[in-house]
């Protein structure tokens, strides 16, 4: 008998901080084994990941970029993104120390969620799940089974 | 607005919250195996000292006086404002 193991959601991160990098793959360690966390270290790589996808690959089910990053921001990367077609609806996160109205609104308007990074265990604990709720609601069943 | 001496009256708890929600991110620093995060708050900085990033507070610090602010400032590249 062949056994089907569903392929793991894609998460896709870019931070240049790799303490924050390492705090959002802690954090979706729990769904190890439904989500998969690719990270990069600027969004000018993330973006070239993203647009290289074949057909055939699965979309990632979220994407989250920081704000200040060099080479290419996440304000930057978002707009990127979305002017490629099959990433009009992806799930995109803006996750960042600001708490500034018009950062918010940047990414309101670019149709992503907009999150700060925590500064306590019990807020990355409420951010984690605020990840998966950006995610369709096929997937956040998926990923929490 | 919070003043210095309001702040500090605060439980952690709250001053987390209060940072969070109205802290402007400065920089981050490390100090052996401590992280450090420094805030700004309306007139006044707080310095988060991690034992574990963003997980595990050891304590908070906040002042007003400019010249704690020398150990971020050495951490910023002014190279690209130099004409």
């Amino acid at each position: 008998m062949t056994k089907y193991i569903a392929p793991k959601n894609i998460v896709v991160y870019a931070d240049d901080d790799p303490d924050d990098i390492e705090l959002v793959e802690e954090a979706f360690r729990q769904f190890a084994n439904n989500v998969e966390v690719v990270t990069f270290p600027d969004g000018s790589q993330a973006v070239s990941y993203l647009k290289n996808l074949s057909e055939e690959d699965p979309l990632p089910c979220l994407v989250i970029f920081d704000i200040n990053m060099p080479v290419l921001n996440g304000k930057e990367a978002l707009v990127r993104l979305r002017q490629i077609e099959k990433y009009e609806e992806v799930p995109v996160v803006l996750f960042t120390t600001s708490s500034m109205p018009i950062d918010k609104n940047f990414a309101q308007h670019y149709g992503a969620g907009f999150v700060t990074k925590p500064l306590g265990f019990e807020q990355m604990e409420i951010i984690t799940r605020e990840f998966i709720n950006h995610c369709a609601e096929e997937i956040q069943k998926q990923i929490r089974r | 607005m919070m003043r210095l001496n309001a702040f500090q009256q605060l439980q952690e708890c709250q001053q987390v919250a209060l940072l969070y929600q109205q802290g402007v991110y400065i920089g981050k620093r490390k100090l052996g195996s401590t992280v450090i995060v420094l805030y700004q708050l309306e007139g006044f900085y707080a310095e988060v000292f991690y034992r574990t990033y963003r997980r595990e507070i050891m304590w908070i610090d906040c002042f007003s006086e400019t010249a704690k602010l020398d150990p971020y400032l050495a951490g910023i590249d002014v190279e690209h404002l130099v004409l």
